[in-house]
């Protein structure tokens, strides 16, 4: 054997009748370098013992310096890991986390179950949405549950997410002695964009542009605050409490009175942004509107009617007190019509405000008075286009008959 | 420390207690201080050769205790103590409850004899050495008790081998230590720690040498070749990693100790290690000088003394600490070679730990005696005793004494350590051959 490196010619001898494929007659396959040990006599017995030991010290003396690269051989080249960490590769996958909109807040996810079929061993679960008012679903996800200690991070779920909602997170640090803890739920698995950029920025890089836009779709279909990151709802609404100055939600259309203020607060700052962002692309028709606000009030009306009639046919068997159940229905439905005819108003004069407005009002929470409630879905949403329309004249007389029904009890 | 006590009672204090009162309360002092000092070694070498051995894999070692991992023992000692004590149903428990007392008082008895400094000796034996290794032997009986007592195959395997190995061992390296006995004249350790005085040539050879405690035995051929022969032997004797035969971890699960947990199995470590810092630090004393080093003498000839009642006993404290500071050097750098070799080579077979022991060290010790027999006459015997090979009036005649000594004792050994040496590697290559032919067979057939 020799320290030569070795080279082997290989040729192809072609028949006529296979295929011919013109190879590199001659491939030099590179083997690695043979080391040869020469075994000779050691000079003395217990020579090669004390070359043993030299080794062993020698390694021991050159230790108490830090490897830098291998050719050294010796040398301490531990990562203490606590204090120091080795950069993780980019595509490191630990545990998957779900990713919200560091802006809006929103949510990425839709629920599309595509990573609950796909995973492996079952460990993700969740329900979609369901708008409250109409009770039907809505692209976004209410509970998301994944079991870390039975997860192995396969990363399928993040493979086959449409929506790059789900990323595989480098966080490897899950020991705990609180088995049910790794038991995550939805705020516990949600994380905002940019701390997935800071981890994988090329990946995010990739999957930007189709995510956002697949998101501000998504939006459009998401009502009041459903499909924004539970830990994110505080932030936003005090981003547009700052932006319209007004002290109290009482009265969720009144933002458009005032378009997103510049001079707002910096926590004000993405949201209203993204109100402008959105509301390009997407101008509703004045015929629409006006359409959706006449609709609205004409459900309100029916509503209104409808649930007068039963309270006033209750009224005789109760006491003298449930008078003014009739006359909080009707002051609901004069409401009502009153906040939608505003809303038209506005959404004609101004055609970039509602789109704005809708990014403000949904954030409005169900808990607001009932008798204010009806009108707050209805405004948003009517003015783009007819089927949003119709919708929202539905809500709106959802709304007035729950308001109804309230006062009667 | 009987001076010390008995200046501070009697004379100090005026309380005038009888003789025997001053030497218990002495005794009890230099016992309790002993019996504190040995756990500690052991803390501390149980740490020193976990980051040394570490360091030799390129690795750090625990240093997440403490200061540098430094209470990483102390941790360890904690969670020995607090770990179930489990005696196996089958065992018989009175022996096994003894056996790790039987292993590891012996090894505290040895530090009765051990010098730490000038003066500084619990008992000053005129047998020193040999109670030193007389009582290291009844550890083995120990070794055996727990192997037996565990009712494992393991565990009796492995206090077979401990058995076989330390009693084939203790007879290199006792013989290996006759030399210095002959040296210094006498089995005393203070004695020959003393004997070893001078610069590289010992006073006791040419007195006319500087003593700066340099005159270790070691640098006599005769002195080297012992040390060799004695510290494979120790290696031996310790349970040390290439002769780590009886606890052969990757064999016989952990030998005598594989049932022993807990409490006893922290005693039979414990005296492991004693073991093994005591066998440094007799390397230490016999062969580089003990306590011997630089300044030391300078320092007990200024110390207040029955010889010097005018010397200054902060001298006495410097010297003492000098001289435990120097033993205690040379003990952790013997105990650094241990760790060494156990970094480096791999264990033994039974055989050939036989085959090594028998076939070479009791052999080259024993031409290592007759070399020291040499020694001895041409240096120090003239025609007074009777047996005069060489002799020159003066002192420069005794520097050519030690040369011519020097010459012939390194001519001896060397030509012994190399025909014993051949005479093996021939005899194993012949073994090979054999074996490779078939002419010899590994193992009996068994007959029906």
């Amino acid at each position: 054997m020799s320290n030569d490196t070795l080279t082997h010619s290989i040729t192809f001898t072609e028949t006529p009748a296979t295929l011919t494929v013109v190879v590199d007659p001659t491939p030099q396959i590179t083997r690695g370098r043979a080391v040869v040990v020469e075994r000779r006599r050691p000079k003395a017995a217990g020579w090669s013992l004390l070359q043993g030991l030299g080794v062993v010290v020698d390694h021991w003396r050159k230790s108490f310096r830090k490897l830098e690269d291998p050719t050294q051989i010796a040398g301490t080249f531990t990562t203490e890991y606590p204090e120091e960490r080795l950069p993780l590769p980019e595509a490191y996958r630990n545990m998957p986390i779900l990713l919200f909109d560091d802006a809006t807040g929103h949510e990425l996810c839709t629920s599309c179950f595509q990573c609950q079929r796909i995973c492996p061993p079952q460990v993700i679960h969740m329900t979609q949405a369901k708008d409250p008012e109409t009770g039907k679903p809505v692209p976004a996800v209410s509970e998301f549950i994944i079991e870390y200690d039975a997860c192995m991070s396969c990363g399928f779920c993040a493979e086959v997410c449409p929506f790059d909602a789900i990323k595989m997170d480098h966080n490897y640090e899950l020991s705990t002695a609180d088995h049910s803890s790794l038991t995550v739920h939805k705020a516990g698995l949600l994380r905002p964009v940019s701390y997935y950029q800071s981890i994988a920025p090329t990946f995010w890089a990739e999957a930007e542009a189709s995510a956002y836009k697949k998101l501000e779709a998504n939006k459009k279909r998401r009502p009041a605050s459903i499909g924004i990151a539970p830990q994110m709802i505080e932030q936003v609404k005090a981003a547009h409490k700052l932006g319209d100055g007004q002290p109290e939600a009482a009265s969720p259309p009144a933002p458009v009175a005032t378009a997103p203020a510049p001079d707002a607060g910096s926590a004000a700052t993405p949201a209203s942004n993204a109100a402008l962002a959105t509301s390009e692309g997407d101008l509703p028709t004045d015929k629409a509107a006006r359409l959706a606000a006449i609709r609205a009030r004409n459900e309100a009306k029916k509503a209104a009617e409808q649930s007068a009639s039963p309270a006033a046919s209750a009224a005789p068997t109760a006491s003298d007190g449930d008078l003014p159940t009739d006359k909080a229905a009707r002051l609901a439905a004069i409401r009502a019509r009153n906040e939608a005819k505003k809303a038209a108003a506005q959404a004609a004069t101004d055609p970039a405000q509602p789109a704005a407005e809708g990014a403000a009002t949904a954030l409005a929470t169900p808990d607001a008075p009932l008798t204010d409630a009806p009108p707050a879905p209805a405004t948003p949403d009517a003015p783009l286009d007819e089927k949003a329309a119709r919708l929202a004249a539905i809500r709106a007389r959802n709304a007035a008959k729950k308001a109804a029904q309230a006062e009667e009890e | 420390m009987y001076d010390v006590v008995d200046f501070l009672l009697n004379t100090q204090l005026g309380l005038n207690s009888p003789d025997w009162v001053v030497m218990l309360i002495s005794h009890l002092i230099v016992v309790g201080m002993l019996f504190v000092v040995a756990p500690l070694q052991v803390l501390f070498l149980t740490y020193y050769e976990r980051r040394a051995i570490a360091r030799m894999q390129d690795r750090v070692g625990p240093n997440r205790v403490g200061y540098e991992g430094l209470l990483q023992p102390i941790a360890d000692g904690v969670k020995m103590f607090t770990k179930e004590d489990i005696v196996p149903e089958s065992a018989d428990k009175r022996v096994h409850l003894l056996a790790p007392i039987v292993t590891a008082a012996p090894v505290m008895y040895m530090f009765a004899v051990l010098p730490w400094g000038p003066n500084m000796i619990a008992v000053d034996l005129p047998t020193g050495l040999l109670f030193f290794f007389a009582i290291s032997s009844i550890s083995t009986v120990g070794l055996l008790m727990a192997g037996w007592a565990s009712n494992n195959k393991f565990a009796l395997l492995g206090a077979m081998r401990a058995v076989a190995q330390v009693v084939s061992y203790e007879i290199p390296a006792l013989l290996s230590l006759l030399f210095a006995v002959m040296f210094a004249g006498s089995m005393s350790l203070m004695a020959i720690v003393e004997a070893q005085g001078g610069l590289f040539i010992s006073t006791t050879d040419v007195p006319s040498v500087p003593d700066l405690g340099l005159g270790w035995f070691v640098f006599t051929p005769v002195g080297f070749l012992a040390f060799v022969c004695f510290f494979i032997a120790a290696l031996a004797e310790g349970e040390r990693t290439p002769f780590d035969i009886p606890e052969a971890d990757s064999e016989i699960v952990a030998g005598y100790m594989t049932e022993y947990s807990g409490m006893k199995f922290a005693l039979f470590y414990l005296a492991q290690y004693i073991l093994n810092f005591l066998l440094c630090a007799i390397t230490a004393t016999i062969f580089f000088g003990g306590w011997q080093g630089p300044g030391v003498a300078w320092l007990v000839n200024q110390s207040l003394s029955a010889d010097n009642p005018a010397g200054n006993p902060v001298y006495n404290v410097l010297a003492g600490m000098l001289g435990t500071f120097y033993l205690l050097a040379k003990t952790y750098t013997f105990f650094f070679v241990m760790v060494a070799l156990r970094g480096a080579f791999p264990r033994l077979r039974i055989d050939q730990l036989m085959n090594f022991g028998w076939k070479f060290l009791i052999p080259l010790t024993m031409i290592n005696i007759l070399s020291a027999a040499l020694w001895l006459a041409i240096t120090r015997w003239g025609t007074a005793q009777g047996f005069s090979i060489i002799e020159f009036a003066g002192e420069p005649g005794n520097l050519v004494r030690w040369v011519i000594a020097f010459a012939v004792t390194l001519v001896i050994n060397v030509a012994a350590y190399w025909f014993l040496a051949r005479l093996n590697v021939q005899d194993h290559v012949a073994r090979q051959a054999a074996l490779a032919a078939g002419w010899l067979a590994v193992s009996p057939p068994r007959s029906a």
